[in-house]
């Protein structure tokens, strides 16, 4: 077994629009992948698939050898695939060591009616390493709701990462992030490929193209190309379809 | 915060539990019972609170469950002669239940499509409980003596004050168990699904699951109210189960405060006095109870307990900035100016 997640004959039809058709795709382990493509091109669709939050018309979804596809969201999560959203998608109403709190409970199954939710020494112990993994101790009282864009979007992976997920798919992570705030989370997340599995898309090529080491190419529902960036880059059809001149994508 | 928190709760628990000795003595013996009713009726409106201010979803079907609390209690003991404490969890076992199986259609569903089924299910059952005339009595509904609370020690609800007392304390176990379910695990779930179901998931909570089991909590809670007024009344009728009640359920906990704990018995607190003391003087006091509620929506959302907490504690967290920066003054600049 060499991939982390492998996809057989995926489709999904909105009407008569096919958003994703019959896709193919293997996503080795050790390897950071990306997907891109134009917009419209049923690249969240395709994750939305993947995690459970929409039901397949047909095909499977591998993930570590068994096929999940039909499970619910809750279940897929709980076996380790996680993700985070285009639109950053927090407890805003909860504190961000709340937040990370019940992503913790909710992976370790607790769900104790009567005991206090701040006696667990064991949950405690793994927020506070969250806390300080993601960057996010100082700000642990503050309610999510207002937190800056940059943090809310940390939280978010700090959320996804409570279940020490296997596979990590990330939907445009640094989308609407100030320069700054880009470069930190671009660092964060190549120091995180280090040790979790991560799939993730990407509008800004820039970023793309510096930390994937293999770049899934779709469009119109379908895979147009496979490769790494040096022969994404190259490719004739990705150029037409997407890319536009050679060297804007070096 | 948690320190005053703790003594206004403990303030408030001697302050009831010493209302049957202290209101006599001031010739408001009267006000016992209007006290004893208002727990009661908190505790629907503490059941509505629990799906909507905890979880995020609006019934308006909650009297249903205070309705079976009330029949199951009262059929018990006029039709199958059993004692107090038997009938009693024949009442809570009969809400109970029907929440377990309506909550697994309703919780299927959100906002106004889960308002609406709540509504067709109590007006369901109420329909049902107004024709069967031969076991719930219908309009007329069903009257019976009440048996003793122990009678070994004598104790009967025709003592105004051991009544208060079996009431009193009946409703404190239910705040009870609400505080330290709201404050559990199982309350941060349902704090995360009302806060962002989709998120929610994400995390591996199952939604469905946790939004069935707060419902059969808060049927739970109604039911113990139905019975418990059943018992205060001697009594039960159709009339209960009906969608009017449960409206008056959710004005009394949005006004008291969704989401907090004492809000809806704030909430039940105030407007059951207001129509006692109003409703003798001024036949059309509904209206000012529409008024009282139109306003606490627009200027206190969070209800009048919410709101007071957060008061609270904006207070607290400006005066530690004070503390902490001593060179910014704890009072905004424009509120100095007019003091100035």
């Amino acid at each position: 077994m060499e991939n982390v997640l492998s996809i057989r004959g995926l489709t999904k039809r909105f009407g008569g629009l096919a958003a994703v058709d019959g896709v193919d795709l293997d996503f080795p382990y050790g390897v950071l992948s990306a997907v891109i493509g134009p917009n419209g091109a049923g690249k969240t669709t395709l994750f939305n698939l993947i995690t459970g939050m929409l039901p397949a018309d047909g095909g499977e979804v591998i993930f570590e050898g068994d096929d999940i596809a039909g499970l619910k969201p809750h279940q897929i999560v709980s076996r380790g695939l996680s993700r985070t959203l285009q639109i950053k998608s927090v407890f805003t109403g909860l504190t961000v060591a709340d937040n990370l709190r019940v992503a913790v409970m909710a992976h370790e199954k607790i769900a104790s009616p009567l005991r206090p939710a701040l006696g667990f020494s064991g949950v405690n112990r793994r927020v506070e390493e969250l806390l300080a993994e993601t960057g996010l101790a100082r700000l642990a009282k503050r309610v999510a709701g207002t937190l800056s864009y940059g943090d809310v979007a940390l939280l978010e992976i700090a959320l996804a990462l409570a279940n020490k997920p296997k596979l990590l798919l990330l939907d445009e992570p640094i989308c609407g992030m100030s320069p700054a705030e880009t470069e930190t989370t671009v660092a964060r997340i190549v120091a995180l490929s280090k040790s979790t599995q991560i799939i993730l898309i990407e509008h800004d090529m820039e970023v793309v193209f510096a930390i994937a080491e293999r770049i899934t190419v779709m469009a119109a529902g379908r895979v147009l190309a496979r490769g790494t960036p040096k022969e994404i880059a190259a490719n004739r059809d990705v150029q037409d379809a997407y890319l536009g001149a050679p060297e804007d994508a070096a | 915060m948690r320190a005053a928190g703790i003594a206004l709760i403990v303030a408030l628990v001697a302050a009831l539990a010493s209302l049957p000795l202290v209101l006599p003595a001031f010739g408001l013996t009267f006000w016992v019972n209007v006290v004893a009713e208002i727990l009661i009726w908190s505790l629907l409106a503490a059941s509505v609170n629990l799906l909507f201010g905890y979880v995020g979803l609006l019934s308006f079907g909650q009297a249903l469950y205070f309705g079976f609390g009330m029949y199951g209690t009262a059929i018990g003991i006029s039709m199958f002669g059993l004692g107090l404490w038997p009938a009693l969890a024949l009442g809570i076992v009969a809400s109970t239940g029907m929440a377990a199986v309506a909550g697994a259609f309703a919780v299927r569903l959100t906002w106004h499509y889960f308002a609406i089924i709540t509504v067709v299910f109590s007006l369901i059952f109420y329909f049902v409980a107004m024709s069967q005339k031969w076991l719930t009595g219908g309009d007329d509904g069903l009257s019976f003596s009440a048996p003793p609370i122990l009678e070994a020690a004598g104790w009967m609800l025709t003592d105004r004050t051991t009544q208060y007392y079996f009431i009193f304390l009946v409703c404190l176990a239910c705040y009870a168990l609400l505080a330290l379910v709201v404050a559990s695990p199982l309350g941060l779930r349902f704090a995360a699904v009302r806060e962002n179901e989709k998120r929610a998931q994400l995390i591996g909570i199952n939604v469905y699951a946790t939004r069935w089991i707060a419902f059969v909590l808060a049927g739970f809670i109604a039911g113990v109210g139905g019975a418990l007024l059943a018992l205060f009344g001697r009594y039960a009728s159709a009339s209960y189960m009906f969608y009017h009640v449960s409206g008056e359920a959710v004005v009394w906990a949005i006004v008291g405060g969704a989401g907090t704990l004492l809000g809806p018995l704030v909430g039940t607190a105030l407007l059951i006095i207001f129509r006692e003391v109003v409703s003798g003087l001024w036949e059309n006091y509904l209206m000012a109870v529409g008024a009282i509620t139109i306003l606490v929506v627009i200027f206190a959302p969070k209800g009048l307990v919410g709101s007071l907490t957060a008061l609270v504690r904006r207070g607290e967290s400006e005066e530690r900035e004070h503390l902490e920066n001593p060179g910014i003054p704890a009072t905004p600049a424009t509120a100095r100016a007019e003091a100035e």
